[in-house]
């Protein structure tokens, strides 16, 4: 079965000139898999990410996520999907500065509302602990360091157990020590939970070791390795 | 349920923004205060010597007055007789009419039994000449009954010296204006000579001086007592010239004195016509409280305008992130417009305590009024229509300043700034 299944998009960008950004793609990605999105800047692959995030709605063709198709829904509804379903990690850590560390984890799920708030305080302690940054959940965000601002991000985008993970170069901001580290940790989700993920990089180490490998060139797929 | 937690949740975001901005948020919410201050104490204080003007005004003046009037009569005898024919009559002169209410006595007295009417006096009004020594002055007597006048106009608490009661007990007495005892250089206690129209002289004796504030009224007029006047212009008892009303509620005096004035044939006039001036710019300076108020309303919603356009630009990173979360517009527009709706009730609410605050202190302040006796300390109105009027206008100006902003915030668009 398959958990994404993209279908003749095309997309335009219209400012300064309208330019052609993705050129008729299609694929589909099964459950459970890691999937690296490559290609050279302005190939389109951050383009493609977005459009699976469903933050953006203006393109053509169809996307599909969980036998849901994007096109056309509203706002609300897919904030709503997005809050029950998509996890985000970004390259620049980007939490809440003036929240807590835990507030910050605990946001998407006070959001999502599954569980009472002294549980969901329960989870995001654990997940904390997961990650390695349990001792400074009652820091303010902004005090930490960019390896544990980004496992904070993990843990944030983990909360609501969602069924993809996109990250957008998740690791271009770290040094190869915690790269490695956050490296793990999506390999291990994947395995163990069996969750999607879904992450651009530039990097090729990562890119070998994921299971699947989507190449962009110019908007166009150029070539999909099955890891 | 899930609104209700929404709405939680996206108040428990506002209040951290606004608590990591607490001097921003602090001023904001001191402009709102001083614009609702300002609002309150400057109406209830304009209001208030409003309703002391008009107090002095009124009292001074009845509801409702009917009297007879020389006037020109409508249309000419010619028209009786040739109905047909086009009659022109030039010059024709006013018509002699006996200015006295007939029947007036009766009238008074089936007006007393009238439930809308909460008093009633009839009176003899005459023009005289008071004379002292070689000068005469020219003013009016009012003829009264004490009791009946009293009831109207208040009379007592005007006396600022010597009594009314003896108007009734002494003959040739009167009580006048103080302007007027001025003028003849007269106190309690002396004579004078007082000549009608009609060229009779009397002596008469001065037993109190009165002061009502209204100049017009204090160099002019004297009260005797109603046998006491018709006896100097030589009438008959039953001769009165003006019927006085007070109503239960004024606001029925114009449809009443046009009943009135069909129903016994005599003119009639309102306090609403006798007073228009006072009306008029009692509507006036309440237009200037509201413009000035609004002003300062809209300087404070411009406040809470700017503070918010300029988070709104810090937080565009916050804003995609939350969208990304699975925060949808309508939520990035709630915790913005809450922010706004916090400051201005806050704002608002202590804007009303300060309010009334300034305008109990100002109501404490001793005034001494040359014109009011009565008044002692600065006249101030409480009612509770300013507070819950300017409070709504609190409200209405925060939240449309709230309102633009954080419909931009709800616009913001998450991939620009997620992709950098």
């Amino acid at each position: 079965m398959n958990l994404i299944s993209v279908k003749h998009v095309n997309k335009y960008f219209l400012q300064p000139a309208k330019m052609q950004v993705l050129n008729d793609v299609s694929f589909e990605i099964e459950k459970g898999k890691f999937v690296a999105i490559t290609g050279k800047s302005g190939s389109g692959k951050s383009t493609l990410l977005y459009l699976l995030s469903t933050m953006d709605t203006a393109f053509e063709g169809s996307i599909r996520i969980n036998q849901e198709e994007m096109q056309g829904k509203s706002n609300p509804w897919l904030a709503d999907f997005r809050n029950h379903h998509i996890g985000f990690v970004f390259q620049f850590h980007y939490l809440l500065p003036e929240f807590s560390v835990l507030k910050n984890v605990m946001l998407p799920a006070l959001k999502l509302r599954r569980y009472s708030s002294s549980e969901i305080e329960h989870r995001a302690n654990e997940l904390l602990k997961l990650l390695g940054v349990a001792d400074q959940a009652h820091k303010r965000a902004s005090l930490l360091s960019g390896g544990q601002q980004q496992r904070v991000a993990i843990a944030r985008a983990l909360i609501n157990e969602p069924l993809i993970i996109m990250g957008d170069e998740p690791t271009g901001n770290l040094d190869s020590h915690n790269a490695a580290v956050v490296f793990d940790l999506f390999k291990k989700l994947s395995a163990e939970n069996g969750q999607t993920i879904l992450m651009v990089t530039h990097d090729e180490d990562i890119a070998k070791r994921s299971d699947r490998t989507i190449h962009l060139t110019d908007g166009k797929i150029d070539e999909v390795h099955l890891g | 349920m899930k609104l209700l937690t929404d709405i939680q949740l996206t108040a428990s975001i506002a209040l951290t923004h606004m608590r990591t901005r607490l001097k921003q948020t602090v001023i904001a919410t001191i402009g709102v205060t001083f614009g609702i201050t300002m609002f309150v104490f400057m109406v209830s204080f304009i209001q208030g010597s409003n309703d002391f003007v008009k107090a002095v005004a009124f009292e001074q003046s009845p509801h409702l007055r009917l009297y007879n009037e020389v006037q020109t009569t409508p249309g000419t005898i010619l028209d009786k007789v040739q109905t047909h024919a086009v009659n022109i009559v030039d010059h024709v002169k006013p018509k002699d009419v006996l200015l006295s209410l007939k029947d007036g006595k009766q009238i008074v007295q089936m007006l007393q039994q009238d439930h809308r009417i909460r008093a009633v006096s009839g009176a003899v009004n005459a023009q005289v000449f008071y004379r002292m020594g070689s000068s005469a002055i020219n003013g009016i007597i009012n003829g009264i009954e004490f009791e009946a006048e009293n009831s109207l106009f208040n009379l007592q608490a005007k006396l600022v010296d010597g009594s009314f009661h003896e108007l009734s007990t002494m003959p040739n007495s009167l009580v006048m204006g103080i302007g007027l005892a001025k003028r003849l250089n007269v106190k309690t206690g002396d004579r004078f000579a007082l000549t009608t129209e009609k060229g009779n002289s009397f002596y008469v004796t001065v037993v109190g001086i009165f002061k009502t504030g209204m100049t017009d009224i204090d160099k002019q007029q004297s009260y005797a007592s109603l046998n006491t006047v018709q006896r100097f212009l030589g009438v008959p008892a039953a001769y009165i010239t003006d019927i006085k009303i007070k109503l239960h509620d004024m606001e029925l005096a114009p449809a009443l004195s046009k009943e009135l004035q069909t129903k016994y044939g005599f003119q009639g006039s309102d306090w609403k016509q006798d007073n228009s001036a006072i009306l008029e710019g009692d509507a006036l300076r309440k237009m200037i409280v509201y413009s000035v108020a609004i002003t300062i309303l809209l300087v404070a919603g411009f406040g809470i305008f700017n503070i918010l356009t300029m988070m709104i630009y810090e937080k565009m990173k916050d804003i995609a992130i939350l969208k990304a979360m699975g925060f949808s517009d309508a939520d990035i527009r709630w915790i913005f417009l809450i922010q706004a709706l916090i400051i201005g009730i806050i704002g608002a609410l202590l804007g009303l305590l300060f309010g009334f605050l300034c305008a109990y202190g100002i109501s404490k302040m001793p005034y001494k009024s040359d014109v009011m006796i009565t008044l002692d300390h600065l006249p101030v109105s409480f009612n509770a229509v300013y507070y819950t009027t300017g409070f709504s206008f609190g409200i209405l100006t925060t939240a449309l300043a709230g309102y633009l902003p954080s419909r931009k915030a709800a616009h913001v668009d998450p991939i620009t700034i997620l992709r950098g």
